[in-house]
């Protein structure tokens, strides 16, 4: 793991430099450039807002905030799984010329979609604001709650960027996984109501992407304790993903350019 | 004594039993892709003086270019000793990592990065860099809009001013119209050249070896055929072609 924390150290660098220049490559053929960083959310926010408001009976408190919060959560981490697995193969030019630890690379992708994330977690804020919702102690829980979910993210996209190099169909695989991880997580709606009591109640606990959203939307918005047992179950699998898919990631790295 | 730059001992690099599987075809056929085995490095081993150019020569198939991405890190050995001494080693490549929606400028500093150094040892670079290229104000200007050789003029500058102890070069280098080849040319002369530099050079130009390479390395089927002396490895490197 020390090979890990002086990597990071050695590449901080480039992670940065590169993050900066793929959002530039993102927005340099617009006329807007950098406000569709703001402009894309914004709007997928007011189409949200009006498809819910117009077509759902659901009684949600702060629906637009409710539902804004699980799309920023789900987009983060459907975003980072997806790219994960053809992220060393997408980057063949530069791991068959040079060495370079492969969860650089991921780094990079993480801050990238750590930005856009936290421009959409503005935008939650001003929600919070227009709706009023009541300022509360429970609200600094959403930290750890986050820091979880982002070993959690990035535990289980080493293992993917991984296996995603010598299964070459794993990009089919993880998207079908993916749809049931979206379905089953409430990212539209409250699953405690939606779903019959007792399978609401296990999605909440055993699908980690659920429960992230259930505890953000319960510490943001609704004043409550997210679940700590579950919290602390789900933290302890992200560490162990982590530091499995770092000790994996290093031993294989240098075998991955003879496959691709 | 010249003191040891680069000990290699026993090294066995092969690509068995390493290949990608389908989930589809396990789920059809119930067993994965069969890889056949390929033995690219077959226990090798040889020792290279601090500044040495070693030229390596050998017919396609022979194991040149697995040596130094292995040598590079790029590729892993199965077994044997690769020890560099703690230098700093580059594999020359053009165009590593070009981001073409961004300005060359930006471009030099994200290459710059990713070969290790800082953003202090690149700042100090750009103006050299910048020069050799001859983009003039393209440089600012996204990759993009680049011509295939202001691309390659971009890419050799960028390589050209690295200067690690141990440089491994897959070809001789030299890029551009018929001024920039020579001054490119010259250039990586120059890079070679430099007494304290440890250079591995594979290359299938007899003139190119001749001319640069103070020993030579023949490998035939992943073993050495012959190391020594230029002239006599090459002599017979040809009689036997």
């Amino acid at each position: 793991m020390n090979r890990f924390f002086s990597d990071i150290k050695k590449y901080a660098s480039y992670i940065r430099y590169a993050t900066k220049s793929d959002l530039q490559a993102e927005v340099a053929n617009s006329y807007l450039n950098w406000l569709w960083w703001i402009l894309e959310p914004l709007c997928f926010m007011g189409i949200y807002a009006f498809i819910f408001s117009m077509f759902s009976s659901s009684k949600v408190a702060y629906l637009t905030a409710f539902i804004f919060l699980g799309i920023t959560i789900w987009e983060f981490f459907n975003k980072l799984l997806t790219v994960s697995v053809n992220l060393v193969r997408s980057n063949k030019p530069i791991v068959s010329k040079i060495y370079l630890p492969k969860y650089v690379l991921l780094l990079e992708k993480m801050l990238l979609n750590g930005f856009k994330t936290a421009i959409n977690f503005a935008i939650v804020i001003l929600l919070m604001v227009i709706y009023r919702v009541p300022l509360t102690l429970q609200m600094l829980w959403a930290l750890p709650v986050l820091l979880s979910f982002i070993i959690f993210t990035f535990g289980i996209c080493t293992i993917f960027l991984h296996f995603g190099v010598y299964v070459e169909d794993l990009n089919n695989a993880t998207k079908i996984g993916l749809r049931l991880v979206f379905y089953t997580a409430g990212v539209f709606y409250n699953l405690s109501d939606k779903v019959a009591s007792s399978v609401g109640y296990w999605l909440l606990r055993l699908n980690p992407i659920a429960m992230y959203i259930n505890d953000m939307r319960n510490t943001l918005l609704y004043g409550e304790a997210p679940n700590f047992l579950w919290l602390g179950l789900w933290t302890a699998v992200g560490i162990v993903l982590s530091i499995g898919g770092i000790l994996m990631v290093q031993k294989n790295e240098n075998n991955y350019v003879k496959v691709l | 004594m010249l003191e040891t730059a680069i000990h290699i001992e026993n090294l066995h690099v092969s690509y068995k039993e390493i290949g990608s599987y389908s989930i589809k075809r396990m789920l059809l056929h119930g067993k994965k892709k069969q890889e056949k085995a390929f033995h690219a490095l077959k226990g090798i081993s040889f020792d290279v003086p601090q500044g040495e150019i070693l030229g390596i020569i050998g017919k396609n198939g022979s194991g040149k270019s697995t040596l130094l991405n292995t040598v590079g890190g790029v590729f892993s050995a199965d077994s044997g000793v690769i020890d560099l001494g703690g230098r700093r080693v580059s594999l020359l490549s053009i165009g590593v990592g070009f981001q073409k929606n961004i300005s060359g400028r930006e471009n030099i500093m994200l290459n710059g990065l990713l070969l290790g150094f800082t953003e202090q040892q690149i700042r100090e670079k750009l103006p050299e860099i910048i020069e050799f290229s001859e983009l003039g104000e393209f440089i600012d200007k996204p990759v993009k809009t680049y011509s295939k050789g202001m691309y390659s003029k971009l890419a050799f500058s960028i390589t050209a001013f690295l200067e690690t102890d141990i440089i491994l070069i897959d070809e001789i280098l030299s890029v551009g119209d018929e001024h920039f080849k020579k001054k490119s040319a010259k250039k990586m002369k120059e890079l070679i050249s430099d007494e304290n530099r440890t250079v591995l050079i594979v290359s299938h130009s007899i003139s190119t070896l001749q001319q640069l390479c103070t020993r030579v390395l023949w490998l035939h089927d992943g073993t050495i055929k012959m190391l020594g002396d230029t002239k006599e490895v090459l002599a017979a490197y040809q009689q036997f072609m």
